[in-house]
């Protein structure tokens, strides 16, 4: 009975052979070729071809598997003694392979490693002091403007660069400062596994947003349980994190106190009590279901500051200004699959800012309220083609009310909400030639204007290292809340972006070249110069050469990179009586970053050089308008991390060492002395140099982690 | 006799059952076998990838069986240990984790299959060490500590968390105090370690080996 058994299946043997080749026709070596639920099958050889012996009878699956390309799977009936099946794989349009959208965009993501820009290349840049906007200043389409330390995107004033945290918009991404001192970004670089910086021409999916988006993705994975202490020269920091299988939880808490630093190093600026600060971060993330995430962002902070404001023409004579602010930032997401091919991501943004100013016996209450609710459908409509949606809706609730001297109040408000939809697809023609094509309707209650914006971009690589880029984009944002509050029918302010972007990358080196054409229309315009009257007849232009070499293969332990922007903008907005350069704007702008990891004493030590050309600036003496040019601005900034431990490090760093007096631009007199000229004082830095030091000391339980991702 | 007759028809499907269990059985261990053998003595890509493809073949048959999504993990590990590019490095390590998630729902969180996550998370770190470093030395540990929480008498968690110590005393050049205790740990839980699982995970010992060098 037994040997009837053998010898019947041995009749029944069948060799299955044939070649595994990918759409070009060249062997897939490596690939799992076999029968469904049966353990026959072999691994393709290096030219291909493969054979296999089975003993299943009937009709099964052949199956054939290899990384990068989509499964195959062929019905196969076992009737002969050999069967011959040629296999052609289908190349998946994988993250690894395709290409991606470079015009306008830089994006850090640390996990994937074809970045040109590292999340952790925030904490340790030289003269960023772990602050975002600082670091993204060394990058090429930003202007650094000394005195304000926002970002200034390609010829865009500062509230034209926007920040979104998880895809949910920010009021006011920056903290509050003293006049002419340059402010700090409110979110700690550490808190983001990735940003994707864009200069021009992103997605539908961001609105409100003239020139420049950053979008800033919170961490989603649980990390170590660990606490993190740090003593720094002007104030103290204790974090902790709480892990748990499935999600954490993490909070800091930071006090800055600048008042030791100011008592040592003496400051431009008369300070009656220098800026003080507490700040508390919350963090907590679950995974809920199979592949759901929840991710709570919140972010609170109290500041305050108060300080001697000098008249020009007579410096005796002094005026307070002391200003409190409240802020807060909560942010819930949750993203989740709903099917194999369709996930949502859904989240609710919360903004408060409050400004409490006293200007001598004036006091000015200013409030901003914002909301923000979004959700978004991300699938794919056919193996090629990838469609995301989504609708949005943003809440502005704005107030200011003037109490002049006590006795007489002047405020104005406006609610203002926005509506919008957007749908963009991404055709993938291959793994070689991408375009993504989109558009965005939104809807303004205030103007009861709907408007669309089209948005289009293209990458193709050129080989297998270069590809080059195009961008095309209409772009929309409300005027600022001070215009928008005197003028509540203004509509928005339109740009339209045009960029094309070469990119090679190979071996850990980077080069880039990127030129635009960005064009301004329904800018807010003082009408015969009147504040008061506000109209959407302001225009302007910018365009520009941008280029960016990164290198960190070429020399052991080194990593540097080089950015240049040359930009040409001009436009007709506020005050302007016809167009000219904005004071915020430079020519040229150049930036030089290194850093160098020397093992032998366990240290990073880097530098950064900024330079940039004059800025303009308006002399009121004279009869042109912006023709005054500022010197040139330059700054050499080091740092250095030690780690003595594994859990503690030692950090210092220093702006500006070769102590350069840098002209930002000059205030006038609103009236002249009695030579009937209007005196000036330049705006320069509050003290030539900002030297930081820091002690960090991460507590856990296996001693092997510390903060320098952090710093 | 009828009865008789029913009992012996039963008891003979029975065995036939029985043996036809065994038999399946047998061919799944000897599957498994020749090809653990070849994940832990390959000498070329083309080999691992082999045993891993036909690692993955059993896996897809055999649908409650761990074993073979363990290996076929571990498989592709040892071929990320030899890729010189970061990219196809990290995207066996991809793979590697996909195979340890499945093994993980059908063998639940095995203090094994704990381990194996690890040895991802630090095979992660030698893509880029400077950026990755800091954060995967501190989450590999953690899931080292994890893997030995639930078994503490599993030597591959001691022997792969004895070697993330070495790698920081290194760097540090502090004395390598921590690390020879736990890889002292690790020989004894070695030398202690039986298995009625012919297929139990046996790797590691060489490990411990060569790192016992660096502490005499």
């Amino acid at each position: 009975m037994l040997s009837v058994f053998v010898f019947s299946s041995s009749v029944c043997q069948v060799t299955i052979s044939g070649r595994v080749t990918d759409g070009q026709g060249e062997p897939v070596p490596g690939t799992n070729v076999f029968l469904k639920d049966t353990y026959d099958g072999a691994s393709s050889l290096g030219d291909g071809s493969f054979e296999f012996i089975t003993t299943a009878v009937g009709k099964a699956d052949l199956i054939a598997k290899f990384i990068g390309y989509r499964d195959f799977v062929q019905p196969v009936l076992l009737d002969a003694q050999r069967i011959v099946v040629e296999i052609r794989l289908e190349e998946t349009i994988s993250e690894l392979k395709a290409v991606t959208i470079t015009a306008g965009a830089f994006t850090a993501n640390d996990a994937s490693r074809r970045t040109i820009f590292k999340a952790a290349d925030i904490a340790s840049t030289a003269g960023a002091t772990a602050d975002i906007a600082g670091a993204l200043n060394t990058l090429p389409g930003t202007q650094k403007v000394g005195e304000s330390g926002r970002l200034f995107v390609r010829g865009g004033d500062s509230n034209e660069a926007r920040t979104f945290i998880d895809g949910m918009v920010v009021l006011d991404a920056y903290n509050t400062t003293a006049p002419n001192t340059p402010s700090r970004g409110r979110f700690l670089p550490f808190m983001f596994k990735g940003t994707s910086f864009s200069t021009g021409g992103y997605s539908a999916e961001y609105g409100q947003a003239l020139s420049s988006a950053l979008v800033l993705d919170s961490k989603d994975k649980a990390e170590s349980t660990r606490t993190d202490i740090g003593i720094l020269s002007v104030g103290g920091d204790v974090a902790h994190t709480q892990a748990w299988d499935r999600g954490s939880v993490a909070g800091k808490i930071q006090y800055t106190n600048i008042r030791p630093y100011f008592g040592l190093i003496n400051q431009e600026i008369d300070w009656k009590t220098p800026p003080e600060s507490t700040e508390a971060v919350g963090v907590f993330r679950q995974q809920v279901g199979k592949d759901g995430l929840f991710k709570f962002y919140g972010n609170f902070n109290h500041s305050n500051f108060s300080l001697y404001h000098h008249d020009i023409n007579d410096n005796g004579v002094k005026q307070l200004y002391d200003l409190t602010n409240n802020y807060r930032y909560l942010n819930g997401s949750y993203i989740s699959s709903i099917n194999e091919k369709w996930s949502v991501h859904g989240g609710l943004s919360y903004s408060y800012i409050q400004n409490n100013t006293q200007i001598e016996f004036d006091n000015i209450l200013e409030s901003e309220k914002g909301i923000h609710a979004k959700t978004v459908f991300e699938g794919s409509l056919s193996v090629r083609v990838e469609l995301k949606t989504g609708i949005e809706v943003m809440q502005r609730n704005y107030a200011k009310s003037i109490y002049f001297n006590a006795d007489s109040t002047y405020s104005h408000w406006f609610n203002e909400l926005i509506a919008a939809g957007f749908a963009e697809v991404y055709i993938y023609a291959s793994n070689k030639f991408v375009v993504r094509i989109g558009t965005r309707l939104e809807y303004c209650n205030l103007t009861g204007k709907a408007g669309v914006d089209p948005r289009g971009s293209l990458a193709y690589k050129t080989g297998a290292t270069s590809q080059v880029s195009f961008a095309y984009g209409k772009f929309r944002q409300s005027a600022k809340h001070n215009l928008v509050s005197i003028n509540q029918a203004l509509d928005a302010e339109k740009a339209d972006h045009l960029i094309l972007n070469y990119q090679r990358v190979e071996n850990n080196r980077t080069f880039r070249v990127e030129t635009y054409y960005k064009r301004y229309e329904d800018l807010v315009k003082y009408e015969n110069g009147n504040p008061l009257l506000l109209t959407n007849t302001g225009k302007g232009f910018a365009r520009g050469v941008e280029l960016f070499w990164r290198d960190n293969h070429s020399i052991k332990n080194v990593d540097y990179w080089f950015s240049y922007s040359f930009l040409d903008t001009k436009r007709e907005y506020l005050d302007f009586p016809h167009r000219a350069t904005p004071a915020f704007a430079t020519a040229h702008n150049l930036s030089f970053v290194y850093k160098h990891f020397v093992p032998s004493i366990r240290s990073q030590v880097g530098f950064t050089y900024s330079y940039t050309t004059g800025r303009p600036f308006n002399d009121p003496n004279t009869a042109s308008f912006n023709k005054g040019k500022t010197p040139y601005y330059a700054d050499l900034s080091v740092n250095v991390a030690y780690l003595p431990r594994q859990f503690l490090i030692l950090y210092v760093s220093c702006t500006n060492v070769l102590g350069r007096d840098n002209i930002f631009g000059y205030e006038y007199s609103t009236t002249t002395d009695g030579t009937g000229a209007y005196r000036r004082r330049a705006i320069r830095q509050a003290a030539p140099r900002f030297l930081f030091l820091g002690i960090f000391i991460t507590l856990s339980k296996d001693k092997s982690v510390n903060q320098l991702p952090s710093l | 006799m009828k009865k008789v007759n029913i009992i012996s028809i039963l008891s003979a499907t029975l065995l036939l059952v029985a043996h036809s269990l065994l038999a399946t059985d047998i061919q799944y261990i000897e599957a498994m076998q020749k090809n653990i053998h070849v994940v832990y003595t390959a000498q070329s890509m083309a080999e691992l990838q082999e045993a891993v493809n036909a690692l993955q073949r059993i896996g897809a048959a055999e649908k409650n069986k761990w074993e073979p999504h363990y290996y076929a993990s571990f498989g592709y590990i040892m071929m990320a240990s030899r890729e010189q590019d970061g990219a196809k490095k990290d995207s066996y390590l991809d793979q590697a984790m996909a195979g340890i998630e499945k093994a993980k729902t059908i063998n639940g969180n095995d203090s094994e299959v704990v381990a194996l996550e690890g040895f991802v998370q630090m095979m992660r770190i030698t893509v880029d060490p400077g950026t990755r470093g800091p954060q995967y030395s501190g989450l590999a540990m953690q899931t080292f500590g994890k893997a030995s929480a639930m078994n503490p008498d599993n030597p591959r968690a001691l022997v792969l968390k004895a070697q993330m110590q070495f790698g920081t005393s290194k760097f540090f050049g502090s004395p390598a105090t921590d690390a020879c205790e736990t890889l002292d740990l690790a020989v004894t839980k070695f030398e202690a370690s039986a298995s009625t699982n012919p297929l139990a995970p046996q790797w590691g010992r060489e490990m411990a080996t060569a790192l016992q060098h660096e502490c005499n």
